[in-house]
């Protein structure tokens, strides 16, 4: 079959992906129904809905690039530092903040695209195998198209833009290419052993409890990683033009090494610098490997997408099952348990779960350079938590999205479902703070101001998460619960997002109010502020049914 | 006076500008095992789903056991539901998915896993007990649902095609819990396309088509509607729903293919 004729049958199959990505009717959600809409003005609303996801996400990868290359265009790389010594960094700092960027999106996307099982309704038709491993690919490919093309395009315009060359030009398209195959390549082994190994797997043993809690780290690493390189750009561009420097045995060595080789060439290849012919022989042939074991990883990754969509890697295990005794628990604590359950048994959810957990980590280190610590100190490393938790609640929300047309039935109250999420996420938050304290300890520092002002705060993260909450759950109620995955409804989260960040914000502003009006009331204003806003929400939704 | 087990009163449901259900009115007494029939897309399943409350209707009302289902925690506890397209927690495995059922409708471990033995007993579910729903077949997931939905003793059981996937076994175990339970004094409302079943089953059926209750009755009620002596509950139901006409000139067109 020719191209042009898969791509055409590839277009039907993403329409229907968009739109499963969006209202999950396949994972068990209903369709929107207030009222007012007809469904083809739901199926066109899904596909806008995903068009603004890429275009958000496009416009976090140009943000990112201009972070990355920041120390570069500002000639900000360090007094010693010349420019072509510091692009081998920028480079490698860019692909890997895009290859980690993109697993993130593919992990968001991996369980909505395995639910939508594309390949049942393509394997009757007359198509091979192969033709259907295509349109899978091509389907699976087009979740992210305009990122991946918009990656390209950024690279190479901050490229040009500090005077690059055109052979350069060229190889960084390449490299780019190259990172995102790889990129998909990690979500697909990610997904294909999770689906094999860790979500169909029987069994309520240690070892599957400690099966899903291994993959949860994993997942959250690639956001932790590009969220560490972005942090940490000047000082990574420093760190690797530092070890370029010297063109010692280590250069040789990390010449060799993905993302650095096409650093190396890319650098060399641009400013024709003092060539050092081993390290450019070196990272000509270790890319020219790489672009080989890209195109292995496109046939292979063509052949499993359709595998994972069609099912066919799942591994029905089966225990012997010793009783039926089962555990009721109190309504909310039933909540909070299967949340914790299918969350770590869903790339999407994990991935998001331990993230204000691993934020934390990376601020107590950010911070412990400080010696005294100040407001601000505490301010900024409150913000820091307290935004990727507030990031919690609509995926928490969106878990009831999952079989919604059957759980509907139960008699569940609004108030059970906000008390649920709401504990869970300010645990989350809590654990942060705990994983503060041991940070802080680890580095011998003295947090325990931040840690006071942290359980304080704890009371307005939980009214935030309130907020959040009841915004969406007025909404969801009465329309269904199609929430959808987080990167197919970004603008959604975006919106909702807002008045719980500024809600967390008031104990702050209060507390720096405080400061500059009478600075020992400073606690004192932000425990007020905190408390009141606990009061208000906990009072407004009691009396939700 | 005898208390209605389900009240349904000029029910609207609608999607958009296209209207499922249009003034559906019918109510289903204590001890009554209530067959909803009707061709594809008549309006059954849609009408179900507001009786359970997983969707809104547009107007009309709506009553389980004297309480309006806009009470939703009040009117959803006394009902057991089987969805027509069973799509469960598909991560969780059963006996995680029973947690989750139980605690929201706050069970009591003693009441339950004694009845949930006999349950997952009966319907052979024991040895899928800690394999995730994802990994069960259609019919073993239909039957986690049914076991859900008898768990708590409900008064009403809703059963939207309960019986397809089932093998012959659970369907006939199904079959005599659904007697039992209406011979103890509970009401069921029960949605099939297998006449045959709902003629043995049912105490009394109730045909929609188009979104609206074209007979209703008992078959023999049925029989007198049609002006019919003899004719099967098909045979009625081709006929109210105006499906009868033509039909063997459509089967004759095809064969001749």
């Amino acid at each position: 079959m020719k191209f042009s004729e898969l791509w055409r049958l590839s277009t039907k199959v993403y329409k229907e992906v968009s739109f499963q990505a969006i209202f999950s009717l396949r994972a068990g959600s209903g369709l929107p129904q207030d009222g007012r809409r007809n469904v083809k003005q739901l199926v066109s609303s899904a596909r806008v809905n995903t068009i603004i996801s890429k275009l958000i996400t496009t416009a976090f990868i140009a943000v990112f690039a201009f972070i990355v290359f920041l120390p570069v265009i500002m000639g900000d790389s360090g007094s010693t530092m010349s420019l072509e010594i510091a692009l081998p960094g920028s480079v490698s700092a860019f692909l890997t903040v895009v290859l980690f960027l993109i697993i993130f999106m593919g992990l968001q996307v991996s369980t909505s695209f395995v639910s939508t099982k594309i390949v049942d309704f393509l394997s009757p038709l007359p198509l091979s195998r192969s033709e259907i491993s295509r349109i899978v690919f091509l389907c699976f490919v087009r979740i992210f198209d305009i990122p991946l093309v918009s990656a390209g395009i950024v690279f190479l315009v901050v490229y040009f833009l500090i005077g690059g060359s055109a052979v350069g030009g060229i190889i960084s398209l390449v490299a780019i290419a190259v990172t995102e195959i790889f990129a998909l390549t990690f979500t697909i082994v990610s997904a294909r052993f999770f689906y094999s190994r860790v979500a169909r797997a029987a069994g309520k043993s240690i070892w599957h409890a400690f099966l899903r809690l291994a993959f949860m780290l994993i997942w959250i690493l690639p956001t932790f990683a590009a969220y560490f390189v972005v942090n940490f750009a000047r000082e990574i561009v420093q760190f690797f033009a530092y070890l370029t420097q010297g063109y010692s045995t280590l250069s040789h060595l990390l010449v060799l090494v993905y993302p650095f080789s096409y650093g190396f060439l890319v650098s060399y290849t641009s400013f024709f610098h003092s060539v050092d012919y081993v390290t450019l022989i070196l990272s000509v042939a270790s890319s020219a490997a790489y672009i080989g074991i890209a195109a292995y990883c496109v046939k292979w990754v063509t052949r499993t997408v359709r595998e994972i969509s069609a099912g066919t890697v799942v591994r029905g295990t089966r225990e012997v099952v010793k009783d039926t005794i089962v555990k009721p628990q109190i309504p909310w604590l039933g909540i909070l348990r299967k949340d914790l359950r299918v969350a770590s048994r869903a790339p999407s959810f994990a991935s998001l779960f331990l993230l204000p957990v691993a934020q934390t980590a990376v601020l107590a280190i950010t911070f412990s350079s400080i010696s005294e610590v100040g407001i601000s100190t505490i301010l900024g490393i409150l913000t820091g938590i307290s935004m990727i938790t507030l990031l919690l609640p609509p995926t928490l929300l969106s878990i009831e999205g999952l079989a919604s047309a059957y759980t509907r039935h139960l008699p569940l109250t609004k108030r059970t479902l906000i008390t649920a999420k709401t504990l869970l996420a300010t645990l989350t938050f809590i654990l942060s703070l705990i994983v503060l304290s041991i940070v802080s300890f680890a580095l011998g520092k003295d947090f325990s101001l931040i840690l006071i002002f942290g359980m304080v705060h704890a009371f307005s993260i939980a009214s935030a998460v309130m907020l959040e909450l009841s915004l969406l759950l007025r909404k969801m109620w009465r329309e269904g619960f199609a929430v959808g995955n987080i990167y197919s409804r970004i603008s959604t989260y975006i919106l909702i997002l807002i008045p719980g960040y500024v809600m967390a914000a008031v104990p702050m502003i209060c507390a720096l109010a405080a400061f500059f009006i009478a600075p020992p009331l400073v606690l004192l204003a932000f425990l007020v502020a905190a408390v009141t806003e606990f009061a208000i929400m906990t009072t407004i939704t009691a009396s939700w049914k | 006076m005898e208390t209605a087990a389900v009240k349904v009163d000029a029910l609207v449901v609608a999607y958009g500008s296209f209207v499922a259900v249009e003034n559906l009115s019918f109510a289903v007494k204590n001890g009554e095992i209530y067959g909803l029939l009707g061709p594809n897309g008549a309006g059954k399943t849609s009408t179900i789903k507001v009786l359970v409350g997983v969707l809104q209707p547009r107007s009309g009302k709506v009553e389980i056991y004297n309480t309006s289902i806009s009470d939703e925690v009040a009117a959803k506890s006394q009902i057991g539901y089987v969805p027509e397209e069973v799509v469960l927690l598909d991560s969780l495995t059963p006996r995680e998915f029973f947690e989750f059922v139980t605690s929201i409708r706050k069970l009591s471990k003693e009441t339950v896993n004694s009845k949930l033995e006999r349950f997952v007993s009966a319907f052979e579910l024991k040895q899928y007990f800690d394999t995730p729903i994802a990994a069960l077949s259609m019919g073993n997931k239909q039957k986690v649902a049914i076991v859900a939905a008898l768990l708590h003793d409900p008064k009403l059981l809703i059963l939207d095609e309960p019986l397809i996937g089932l093998d012959a076994r659970s369907s006939k175990i199904l079959k005599e819990l659904i007697t039992f339970h209406a011979k103890k004094g509970g009401a069921v409302i029960f949605s099939t396309h297998i006449m045959e079943v709902a003629e043995k089953l049912c105490t009394k059926v109730g045909i929609i088509n188009k979104g609206k209750i074209v007979g209703e009755g008992t078959v023999d009620d049925l029989r007198k509607l049609v002006r019919t002596a003899e004719g099967s509950l098909e045979d009625i139901f081709l006929k109210v729903t105006e499906q009868e006409a033509g039909m063997q000139d459509i089967i004759k067109a095809l064969e001749e293919e």
